[in-house]
């Protein structure tokens, strides 16, 4: 498996070159990163969900020994010139919440940052932090969606009327039309507890501001370093030449680590008082209240049909359960559940409305999927009750209204679809059911006393996330192009500079594989280089929206060519050829039909870097380098089948996974195996998800599962073995037709997971509308007919 | 978020023990404060950043060496606790530059994807397949049932032991 050659590496399963370091020991994850002078910071967390603050004293703090710095709420306020930035601002009028890294005033949920301490190390600066004194008058707390939208409940903002940070609506066609004529109409309501992305890894930086010249080097734990560069010059007023940010090894994002976080900002204020370089690691409790928070909704909706089970109305409002403060997406991902409402199917009247409400629990922010998990469970659920309603086989109302492959580009509520064939993908999922044999399995399991039951779900999932110019119409105050730069050294080997972040996704050898295909040499020959904005190009955005592959693999793709016609064009010279009659392979450029007649890529770049005369042509400039800015003409959209075979314990309610498929298209595959395995965690998060993990609070707005004892992760013993199906259909606006797979298996996991359950209990009844479905939840649905919150 | 209880609190500085241990076949002698874990011991102050927090609660299994030939939990002991033990961290595997068997295998089988739970997992993995030389899928899936992976759904580690289990049984 060592030495690839060139052609057919698009597509080709070859191991990834990240590895050996993170097998060995020898990945360098941000708290491994020790700069000499370095101080540790721990952060005073609020131990209330809503109370003014009246009175901090750090005196004891700072006489502490060890101590080198404590600031406050009020001091960081002073120091920075701008609230944490909301670079998702789709809805204009939104009343936003200009929070600041630190509490300022009031406190608004369990665990906001209310001072910080810089130490020797990390032990003694806890210490410090028990010896800061806080005075709190507590104010009653608004904990539920239902509490927040009361008549008469306390308020989060008192310069705000009531707690409603933003509504609005996305129409399409006549909605009012579609209910008035429908034969038939279903309604339901969906519930969505909190969850979070959870890496592995906690969030991590080590910040040095220096006094002197003003230059602030963050080493910071990211998935977008541009992006958290812009936007510390905008927090910190320091131009951006002066900052740097590089990202070490990432211990998995899963969106929680897009985000903008205060802890950031407060680590380079301790840094410049403190004139040292000081680490701030958010610790496993800790980042049960400080990582962004996600998933919690409420999604009422209801679907207008033909009474032979063609949908013709969508109508749903969206109640987006945000936190004590907005986080950098803003209301972003509840905004693109009601956006992607109609999910794959054909629907020509649509009203999705977002509501949202803040409340004392912890900010709302990005977790793999962004919305679409939800939206996703909503239309499929839906389809699956509305073919209960009509007798249909759930099915044949996925096929009658699935968006069919004439039809693309399809323009839904705001988007356009590129492209699909969601009928063929629908087949490919149901043919392997019926050729495992899993009808006969249920069935005999049945037989056999159990209750066993197969689900499907259909998904459609946003990726390439582009263009900057339509998404900064949209309201994104950032762009969304990529820019990717691919050179040969002197030695004739290739490098790409990438401004994406390596999260454990194998965008390195994602990346390598379209560059040596495209140069013609072996995949050993290419180092792509990641993680420092200082080295690396500028990518809008940064990693997240399933952007990294397509956009990066595009540009990559595009320069990789452009540098190979001048590597010929320098062959040609010194073979005395025309370039097109030149071939490349395994780093050799040759002339056609006769291959005794070459020149290596070694000697290509030693004549365009070093030993220049009389080799490299007189009208080429030294150096072998190309540089590539996509801007994508429009966003892409893979899309995915899910299949489920669960079975479930009438005793207990434990639901247990038999078998799980998902059939998919995410357009040009790079690399299979780093695919399946983007959806194998995909889909173990959606399982998470949809049986287990949920972040709960108490009536008195205090957090209950901060462990991993609380908080349940699927283990291997939880999670199925998968199968994966693949179909290609190339992204024909994307140069190399790849589409982003990043959040394919998280998204539709949930509804296929509900669509069994409900299933193996039809005999009951029972209609799964919230989430997780836990075994407590499980038993009262099978008395009572519904899976609720 | 306080994890530590301690009289340094109060100003006073703790006194620092001797603590004598064998990593990988090396021996290190420093002084640690009492409440330092095995882990940070490890860690910040002999430079094994192999050895991964990501609970320090002891569910997660990234922080898994084996001290003595079994596995433990280096963030749930102390340092002083492991005085005299022999640990074998991530770092330890490889020798002579050749990656060992299982580390092979999850390179081969992509059984890993960021590489944070990567150590710990390794480690469990030497063990299950020492007491196991020819486990099944689902005595693998419930061997590395303790250590959490949030990236890879867990089916190519399962694939990874499989396709080591035949290079590290003994010769018969």
């Amino acid at each position: 498996m060592a030495e690839q050659s060139a052609a057919g590496l698009i597509g080709a399963r070859v191991r990834r070159q990240e590895d050996p370091r993170l097998l060995t020991g020898r990945a360098q994850f941000v708290d491994d990163v020790r700069l000499p002078g370095m101080l540790n910071a721990a952060v005073l967390r609020s131990p209330v969900p809503h109370a003014r603050i009246v009175r901090i004293d750090v005196s004891r703090a700072l006489a502490h020994p060890g101590v080198y710095a404590v600031v406050t709420g009020d001091e960081v306020r002073a120091a920075v010139a701008t609230p944490q930035p909301v670079i998702w601002r789709m809805i204009p009028d939104q009343r936003m919440t200009d929070g600041y890294p630190l509490a300022v005033g009031k406190a608004r949920y369990v665990g906001q940052g209310i001072a910080a301490v810089a130490a020797t190390d990390r032990a003694t600066a806890e210490d410090a932090l028990e010896l800061i004194d806080v005075e709190y008058d507590e104010l009653p707390a608004v904990t539920t969606l239902e509490e927040a939208l009361a008549e008469d409940a306390p308020k989060l903002y008192d310069e705000w009327p009531d707690n409603v940070s933003c509504r609005a609506t996305i129409p399409k066609g006549d909605v009012e039309a579609a209910f008035a004529e429908a034969d038939v109409v279903v309604r339901e309501t969906f519930r969505f507890a909190r969850q979070m992305g959870t890496p592995l890894e906690t969030r991590g930086v080590v910040a040095t501001w220096d006094p002197f010249t003003d230059r602030l080097d963050v080493w910071l734990s990211t998935q977008s370093p541009n992006l958290a560069r812009d936007l510390f010059g905008e927090v910190l007023d320091v131009s951006v030449d002066k900052i740097r940010v590089r990202v070490p090894d990432v211990g998995g994002g899963f969106g929680n680590k897009f985000d903008f976080y205060g802890e950031e900002v407060v680590a380079a204020i301790l840094s410049k008082r403190t004139g040292r370089p000081v680490k701030l690691i958010e610790d496993r409790l800790e980042s049960f209240v400080a990582n962004a928070h996600s998933r919690e909704q409420k999604v009422e909706v209801e679907l207008a049909a033909t009474s032979d089970g063609r949908i013709t109305g969508l109508r749903g409002t969206v109640y987006a359960v945000l936190g004590g403060q907005l986080a950098t997406v803003g209301i972003g991902p509840c905004w693109l559940t009601a956006a992607l409402m109609s999910g794959p199917y054909d629907i020509a009247n649509v009203e999705a409305s977002v509501v949202g409400v803040v409340t004392n629990r912890s900010p709302y922010g990005s977790y793999r999927g962004w919305g679409q998990p939800k939206s996703n469970f909503a239309h499929e659920r839906m389809v699956d009750l509305l073919a209960r309603r009509l007798d249909m086989d759930p099915l044949d109302v996925r096929r009658k209204n699935l968006i069919p492959a004439d039809a693309f580009p399809y323009a839904s509520p705001v988007f356009f679809y590129d492209g699909g064939r969601y009928d063929e993908c629908l087949g490919l999922a149901t043919d392997a059911v019926r050729d495992r044999g899993w009808l006969r399995r249920r069935d005999e399991a049945r037989g056999s006393g159990r209750t066993v039951g197969i689900g499907y779900s259909f998904h459609v999932e946003i990726t390439a996330l582009g263009p900057s110019r339509i998404m900064n119409m949209a309201g994104l105050q950032h762009s969304a192009f990529d820019e990717e730069v691919v050179r040969i050294d002197s030695s004739g080997r290739v490098t790409v500079y990438t401004g994406q972040t390596a999260l454990g996704q194998g965008i390195q050898t994602a990346l390598a594989q379209v560059a040596a295909e495209q140069l013609g040499v072996p995949l050993d020959d290419v180092t792509v280089v990641v993680g420092d904005t200082d080295t690396c190009p500028y990518t809008g955005y940064g990693t997240g929206a399933s952007r990294a592959a397509s956009l990066g693999g595009g540009a990559v793709l595009t320069a990789s060519k452009r540098l190979k016609e001048k590597v010929l064009r320098i062959a040609g010279g010194m073979l005395e050829a025309a370039p097109e009659d030149l071939v490349v392979a395994d780093g050799r450029i040759s002339v056609v039909g006769v291959p005794d007649r070459s020149v290596s890529m070694a000697e290509i770049g030693d004549a365009a870097y070093r030993r220049i005369n009389g080799r490299l042509p007189e009208d080429e400039v030294p150096t072998l380098e190309e540089r590539e800015v996509f801007d994508p003409p429009n966003v892409a959209f893979s899309y995915g089948c899910t299949a489920v075979l669960a079975d479930v314990d009438r005793e207990t309610g434990e639901v247990r996974l038999l078998d799980y498929l998902i059939a998919h298209d995410c357009g040009t595959v790079i690399n299979p195996l780093i695919v399946d395995g983007q959806l194998h965690g995909g889909a173990a998060q959606a399982i998470g998800g949809a049986l287990y993990e949920e972040l709960v609070y108490g009536p008195d707005g205090q957090i209950q599962t901060t462990t991993f004892m609380d908080y349940l992760m699927p283990t291997a013993s939880e999670i199925p073995a998968f199968e994966l199906l693949h179909m290609e259909t190339p992204a024909e606006h994307i140069p190399g037709g790849f589409k982003g797979m990043g959040e394919g298996g998280t998204i539709g996991g949930a509804a296929a997971i509900a669509g069994a359950v409900d299933d193996a209990l039809a005999d009951l009844g029972v209609a799964t509308v919230a989430l997780p479905i836990t075994p407590p939840r499980l038993l009262a649905a099978m008395r009572n007919g519904q899976v609720q919150a | 978020m306080s994890d530590h209880v301690n009289g340094a609190a109060e100003g006073t500085v703790a006194n620092k023990v001797p603590v004598t241990i064998t990593v990988n076949g090396r021996t290190h002698r420093a002084d640690c404060e009492p409440r330092t874990t095995l882990a940070d011991f490890l860690r910040e102050d002999l430079g094994y950043t192999g050895v991964h927090l990501g609970c320090e609660h002891g569910v997660c299994g990234a922080c898994t060496v084996q001290l003595d030939g079994s596995t433990a939990r280096s963030c749930c002991m102390l340092a002083v606790q492991a005085d005299g033990s022999e640990v074998t961290t991530v770092e330890g595997l490889a020798e002579d530059g050749q990656l060992h068997p299982l580390q092979e295998a999850f390179w081969n089988r992509h059984g890993l994807q960021c590489g944070f739970c990567t150590p710990g997992m390794l480690m469990t993995a030497c063990e299950l397949l020492a007491d196991n030389p020819d486990p099944s899928a689902e005595e693998i899936r419930e061997g590395i049932s303790g250590n959490l992976c949030r990236c890879t759904g867990y089916q190519f580690i399962v694939e990874s032991i499989q396709e080591a289990a035949p290079k590290m049984r003994p010769a018969t």
